[in-house]
């Protein structure tokens, strides 16, 4: 089936680097991102940002636009903007994303409840932070994703934060989510490969063909 | 019905001048809803000075404005159809024929038209369709223009003949106020006093210096109609056109340009005929703020009065050989 | 049958759903791909040296370009002159509108207008007869138009110059123009000159654009146009007796258009303003019959000249400059020409006769109406140099570097021509000329511009092009020592403001130095006036923006002086963005600087008044002092730091924003505390004491709630349970109070939903009180929420799911996270194996579920109901096990959900297969 289709797909779909990050608090928790981190995000490499909320000021706001100019963000209670979103979805590539800060989710960070809110949104790909460790588990409808605090902040349930972000380049039908934790001074970067779920492969399928 | 019949003369030129040496052109134009019979169409040239003395400007030429005899130039008539018959609708009858004899030399004679105040030199020409005795003669008349023809006529450019003047408080014939002829002032300048007539008079004009504030300077040109009459000589002196140059204070030491176009329409080369003359002069009146100038209504403005200073100078109009070809 | 909540093992489902991750050796953001590109960029470098016909492509191809930037094609140049021209126009008409015009139209001036516009006769008038109409206007009794009437005139003349134009009767339209320029004769009350230029201008253009396109008609009629048209002129020359009884019945040619007005003019002794203008206004028309006009445009050089008036002659130049340009033969010798006019004409009226040069009111009128005037003939000028890409030349005639050549030759300009000169001048030869423009600007002191806006222009235009170091510094150097001559602090300061940039690029500390010492000495002390402190601030503020750091700009010389020498709105401005800068790099540290900062905070919160206005200005200072705050960092004096909150709470207590910072700055101040260590416990407690003492004067309820809540978190860390009991008790008591609306504004309902489940979940980790009842405040929260004013029916149905959720959380035998403090005991262990503390959570999760049920019904939008009821059913069934009754309550749920949103609605969808029915 790949065989067949990938050409196909990947000739008209562009390759496209998503940014995903959140929970930076600043300037109370933390004054700034980390310099290695900001060394790495250079204005021009990405496409999409997506942001999990609580960044708090304007400043951090302005400076991920500077990154790039698409910048999705959702609300934490903590952010000065009142004007971000509860929750946001969009559609990247054959992916959809579902984009919420997490302070709402009962407990935190649980797989179940964040699947029902996974439901509730209709998405692919859900990113929620607000625990300030990064995870990214899959279950029956897809792929959820906590990038972490890109500042180290600390949290109630965690006081020892590494920095982290996210990064997801998706290449059509597939998807690799590369991880920039910053881990005693050097930053450590890990990768988790994934596919969307196999119905909506099939969806595709039945929309090339017709 | 004799009222739908016109009858009109078509010259050849649309602008009707012509020279004397050339022939006349052009056709009679017969518009008519019935046939007319008619004896011989003829056609006459008719062209004459007409001396006049208009207006009460000397009481004593009135009593001779009878004598003065309008002196001919030309008076011929040809015939350009023998009796006949003109259908009903549009006839054309078409003419030429020479003002001037073969070998007849005295070219001089034929003065260029020119409308004046006392002098009218007027060339005319007359159709004339007579119908016998019942009916009234069909006639045309038109007026066509006549410009010199002769031969030696100078090229154009004609040299600049200019005149440098100065006029200050010490070159003017007439009182001046006081603060004036004190003050002092100094006009300086050069005008070409001859002139083609299809050019504009040109010069230039710098005041140098004036204690009292100007308050307009201009150019008047001046026509001098004279006739003899009997054994006086009846001048006629009328400003045909003025031209302001400057307004108001002018700057010193600055340039101002004089340029006049001239009407044609009132003007004629120079002529210095036996019985009579047509020369033309330049009037430069520099008038100096005063309450008196408000005061006087304006009349003449080449007087000579209290707060203006004058310049006149003669101007001779001449015909060139360019202006001749280029018809 | 008893519900019964769903057994959960997080930590088995984690590790059964985590997806595994792998060490990537190559990412996007990899240092090989940047290397890699860095790699590209050297090989390129390197080729440099190599033939690369690509590359000198390239370079031929800027060259080009740049050689298309400075010389203008005709065509732009004209298209950037009428849309000059237009805007003239409207400067005109905006700086000395009508209604000003026609409050000074009184009396004889009026008459006069109405006698001129009255003429409508097209017989021909002699110059006797002129003037007697003029008398008898004078006669007439005073009389004062408004503006519709004078509009109603202007119009209707216009209209009449149309009508008659296309009716063929030319001489009556030529006729009525000549009247029109009659206006332009009075320059007794000078504020109407400009208006009276624009109305009868536009007038003009308009009629010299109907004889441009007849004579174009005409023109392309005959073949041979030109030909035709020379023969022509000498037959209308001709027929001027046919002309004077029937001129429209002619044959119409077309040189009688160009000749026609001269000759009316002349023939009627008619003016020379009529004349002037009308023959400017037909002149583009020569184009028909000669190929090079030189002698018409000299001509009509010089007989400006004519005209006396400085002011009207001006505008007449104005006029001709605007007639060449449409005309084509704008050429750069006329327009120089006719400045050097323009500065004769304007030599006698700056000095008097006893050879002074003082303004008096009338002279400063005078030059401020001919300012725009002079502007746009100064545009053509270098326009059209650049055209004919002789601007040196140009300026070689304007008496530029020729200073070297004759050292007797007086190089000085009228200051107001040399001000729009240097407007100018192209900017690369502002730098090249610089010098010798100091020259001028110093020999130029008359009266016609202030000197010392030219020297401010120099520094202007100097620092937008790219200046060479070489002379700069002597340059400055004298217009310091030029600016500190006058002895006022405004024209220093006027002066300075325009080269402290270049001082500040160009990194002249000398300089920097000296001009501060001249502030601090003219300002002597003495109070400054509302536009000093304006030059004062630009002045400041660009040093401000110049350095990068706080206390380089403190570090310079007399700073701290020169700040205190302002006040009012201007120290507000200066003080903020002092507050900018010294936030917007990270965390503040050094004592001075804060010492210095809380001063100019202090200055600015006196200054603005936050009780009563709300405006835009007032938020963005709170904003500055809030970040101000925020931004202070003691570092390891924790204890210096809280007392600075504290100070900063009662010096600002106005600004509402100010207690959220000040509540969280304390707070991390305490996590900070307990990081360094357990001997700092007493230090956290009065970090919270603090933040809980300020909590109660924060007025959003979202952000009361959340601090609460916060700081319990905090406590929490640090051990402090009854801290973190008494602070989840007030915010569940706050919670209870909060009413609907904040005063004028309604809360944000959505964001206190998202903070009520926050509490929820935080109450995952709070342990109980055993000596209290344990379920009191969840209790309470089921009780807040049923009966708030706020809470619509979907919050309410989001907030029951997370009473559920808690509920189910709670009961757990393993809770998915702990307080981080592993001193805190969670209730998994507190009430383990209290089979008493389960029954009662399922009890109170009957009561919420039933409540919850109500609730949806009560929605009253079909879509929200279904979405409600999805969201519910999806709760439950995470929450409880699926036995008969819940599965009862689920389908019910469903079956509303799919009579509100249909059976195929991918929610439901969605839903259903995680119910597996």
């Amino acid at each position: 089936l790949r065989y067949l289709f990938e050409p196909l797909i990947c000739g008209s779909l562009k390759m496209v680097l998503v940014l995903a990050l959140g929970d930076l608090h600043v300037p109370h928790r933390a004054a700034d991102l980390p310099p290695k981190f900001k060394a790495m995000l250079v204005p021009g490499k990405i496409q999409h940002i997506i942001c999990t909320g609580n960044l708090c000021i304007k400043e951090i706001h302005d400076y991920l636009k500077t990154i790039c100019p698409d910048l999705h963000i959702v609300r934490g209670e903590f952010d000065e903007d009142a004007r971000y979103p509860e929750t946001k979805t969009l559609t990247i590539g054959q992916f959809k994303l579902g984009l919420c800060h997490g302070h709402q989710v009962i407990p935190w960070g649980d797989l179940d409840s964040l699947a029902m809110l996974q439901r509730q949104l209709g998405v692919d790909i859900l990113v929620t932070g607000h625990t300030h460790q990064f995870t990214a588990y899959k279950h029956e409808l897809g792929v959820v994703i906590n990038p972490g605090s890109a500042t180290g902040a600390y949290s109630s349930i965690n006081q020892d934060v590494n920095p982290s972000f996210v990064l997801m380049d998706i290449d059509g039908l597939r998807a690799v989510v590369y991880v920039y934790e910053l881990i005693d001074g050097e930053v450590k970067v890990d990768k988790i490969e994934f596919k969307p779920p196999y119905q909506q492969l099939c969806s595709l399928v039945h929309l090339i063909k017709t | 019905m004799a009222t739908a019949t016109t009858v009109n003369i078509k010259l050849s030129r649309s602008n009707r001048i012509y020279r004397s040496s050339e022939p006349v052109e052009g056709k009679i134009v017969i518009t008519s809803a019935t046939s007319i019979s008619h004896q011989a169409i003829r056609l006459s040239v008719n062209g004459s000075v007409n001396l006049q003395v208009r207006g009460g400007s000397a009481g004593v030429i009135e009593s001779f404005y009878g004598v003065i005899k309008p002196i001919q130039i030309v008076k011929k008539t040809i015939e350009v159809r023998s009796s006949g018959k003109i259908a009903s609708g549009t006839t054309e009858i078409p003419f030429s024929f020479n003002l001037r004899e073969p070998g007849e030399s005295i070219v001089e004679k034929f003065y260029e038209t020119f409308h004046g105040t006392n002098i009218n030199i007027q060339y005319l020409l007359t159709a004339e369709i007579p119908r016998g005795y019942l009916h009234k003669p069909l006639s045309a008349t038109v007026e066509f223009i006549i410009e010199s023809g002769r031969v030696d006529l100078p090229e154009r450019p004609i040299p600049p003949e200019l005149v440098i003047f100065y006029i200050t408080q010490d070159t003017q014939r007439h009182p001046l106020l006081p603060e004036i002829k004190t003050g002092g002032f100094r006009v300086t300048g050069k005008l070409a006093t001859q002139c083609s007539l299809q050019d504009p008079l040109s010069g230039e004009l710098t005041v140098e210096a004036s204690s009292v504030p100007i308050s307009s300077i201009d150019i008047h040109l001046l026509r001098v109609e004279s006739i003899i009459v009997g054994e006086r000589i009846v001048t006629e002196t009328s400003l045909i056109q003025s031209t302001q140059i400057a307004d108001g204070d002018v700057c010193r030491n600055m340039t101002l340009p004089i340029y006049v176009l001239l009407p044609r329409l009132l003007m004629c080369p120079s002529v210095f005929a036996g019985p009579f003359s047509v020369e033309f002069k330049v009037c430069l009146t520099i008038s100096f703020k005063s309450k008196l100038a408000k005061a006087q209504p304006k009349s003449d403005p080449t007087a000579p009065r209290l707060w203006m200073a004058l310049e006149r100078l003669p101007l001779e109009l001449v015909r060139t050989k360019r202006d001749q070809f280029s018809c | 049958m008893e519900f019964e909540f769903r057994r959960r093992d997080y930590g088995a489902t984690i590790d059964s759903q985590l997806l595994p991750r792998s060490q990537a050796h190559k990412h996007p953001l990899s240092s090989t791909l940047v290397s890699r590109q860095q790699q590209a960029k050297t090989v390129r470098g390197s080729e440099i040296d190599f033939f690369d016909p690509l590359r000198g492509l390239d370079v031929n191809a800027s060259a080009e370009e740049e050689v298309e930037d400075t010389s203008i094609s005709t065509e732009a140049a004209t298209q950037d002159l009428i849309k000059e021209w237009k805007l003239l126009k409207r400067i005109l008409m905006q700086r000395f509108p009508i209604s000003f015009f026609l409050w000074v139209i009184t009396g004889h001036k009026a008459r006069k207008i109405i006698s001129l516009t009255s003429v409508e006769a097209p017989s021909v008038l002699s110059h006797s007869e002129e003037t007697g109409s003029e008398q008898i206007s004078l006669e007439e009794t005073a009389k004062i138009m408004n503006q519709q009437e004078y509009m109603a005139k202007v119009h209707e003349l216009r209209d009449g110059i149309t009508c008659a134009w296309q009716a063929e009767d030319r001489v009556t339209s030529l006729k009525l123009s000549i009247k029109v320029t009659k206006l332009l004769m009075d320059t007794t009350v000078l504020q109407f000159y400009p208006t009276v230029f624009v109305i009868v201008t536009d007038m003009l253009d308009m009629l010299g654009d109907m004889v441009w396109e007849r004579i174009k008609q005409k023109a392309e009629l005959d073949i041979d146009g030109t030909v035709i048209c020379s023969l022509l002129m000498i037959s209308v020359l001709k027929q001027e007796r046919l002309a004077i009884t029937g001129f429209a019945k002619l044959p119409l040619s077309i040189i009688i258009f160009i000749i026609l007005p001269t000759f009316l003019c002349l023939s009627f002794g008619l003016s020379l303003y009529a004349h002037s203008y009308l023959e400017l206004a037909i002149l583009p028309c020569w184009r028909f019959l000669i190929n090079q006009p030189m002698e018409v445009l000299d001509r009509l050089l010089m007989m400006v000249r004519g005209l006396a008036d400085p002011l009207a002659s001006l505008y007449c130049r104005l006029y001709m400059v605007h007639r060449m340009q449409k005309f084509g033969f704008c050429n750069s010798g006329y327009l120089i020409k006719c400045i050097k006019d323009i500065e004769d004409v304007l030599a006698p009226i700056l000095v008097d006769k006893e050879g002074y040069s003082y303004i008096t009111d009338d002279k400063k009128l005078f030059f401020s109406l001919i300012e725009p005037a002079i502007e746009y003939i100064m545009k053509c000028l270098f326009l059209t140099g650049r055209q004919e890409k002789n601007v040196l030349g140009m300026l070689e005639e304007l008496g530029f570097g020729r200073k070297k050549l004759h050292s007797s030759y007086n190089p000085s300009h009228m200051s107001i021509l040399l001000h729009y000169l240097l407007k100018e001048l192209p900017s690369e030869l502002v730098s090249s000329l610089a010098m010798e423009i100091l020259d001028m600007i110093k020999c130029s002191n008359d009266c016609s511009f202030s000197q010392v806006l030219n020297y401010k222009l120099l520094g202007t235009r100097l620092s937008e092009g790219k200046s060479q170091d070489g002379f700069l510094s002597s340059l400055i150097n004298e217009v310091i020592q030029a600016a500190s001559q006058y002895q006022s602090l405004y024209d220093y300061l006027r002066i300075i403001d325009a080269y402290v940039d270049l001082t500040l690029q160009n990194k002249m500390e000398n300089h920097l130095d000296a001009l501060l010492d001249d502030i601090v000495r003219l300002s002597c002390d003495k109070f400054l006036t509302e536009e000093e402190q304006a030059s004062l601030q630009s002045i400041i503020l660009k040093l401000l923006s110049h350095f990068e750091n706080l206390q380089e700009v403190l570090s310079l010389n007399h700073f701290i002086e020169i700040l205190d020498l302002m006040s009012g709105t201007s120290k507000s401005s200066v003080n903020m963005h002092l507050l900018n800068m010294g936030t917007r790099n990270g965390c503040i540290s050094d004592s001075t600087t804060v010492q210095l900062l809380f001063e100019v905070s202090q200055a600015l919160y006196d200054a603005t008044d936050f009780v009563t206005i709300k405006d835009d200005d007032n938020r963005q200072t709170s904003h500055l002092i809030s970040r101000f705050v925020e931004m202070v960092d003691y570092g390891a004096e924790m204890e210096r730091h809280l007392m600075f909150l504290a100070e900063c709470r009662e010096a600002f207590n106005g600004i509402h924003e100010l207690k959220e910072t000040l509540v969280r700055s304390s707070n991390t101040l305490a996590v900070k505390a307990l990081k360094a260590g357990k001997k700092h416990i007493n230090f956290v407690k009065s970090c919270l004491a603090f933040s809980e003492v300020t909590i109660p004067s924060v007025s959003t309820p979202t952000k009361h709630l959340n601090l609460y809540l916060e700081t319990a978190e905090v406590a929490l860390l640090g051990g402090l349970i009854s801290h973190s009991d008494g602070l989840v008790m007030s915010a569940v008591e706050y919670l209870e109070n909060v009413a609907g609306t904040d005063g004028l504004r309604s809360i944000d309902v959505d964001s206190m939903a998202s903070v009520v489940c926050k509490l929820c979940s935080l109450l995952v980790m709070v342990p109980g009180n055993p000596e209290k009842d344990v379920m009191e405040i969840l209790q309470s929260i089921f009780s807040a929420t049923c009966s708030s004013s706020w809470a619509m029916q979907r919050l309410k149905v989001k907030l029951f799911c997370a009473i559920i959720s808690l509920s189910s959380t709670l009961s757990q035998d393993n809770l998915p996270y702990h307080c981080a403090n592993p001193e805190i005991i969670g209730n998994d262990l507190l009430f383990f194996g209290d089979s008493s503390y389960k029954q009662e959570l399922v009890s109170f999760t009957q009561l919420v579920l039933g409540e919850l049920l109500n609730a949806i019904e009560k929605e009253s939008s079909q879509i929200v109901r279904g979405n409600l009821a999805l969201e519910a059913c999806n709760c439950i069934s995470s929450a409880l096990v699926m036995n008969e009754k819940v599965s009862q309550v689920c389908l019910r749920l469903l079956e509303t959900a799919k009579g509100c949103l249909g059976a195929n609605d991918r929610y439901m969808e969605s839903t259903k297969k995680y119910l597996q029915l």
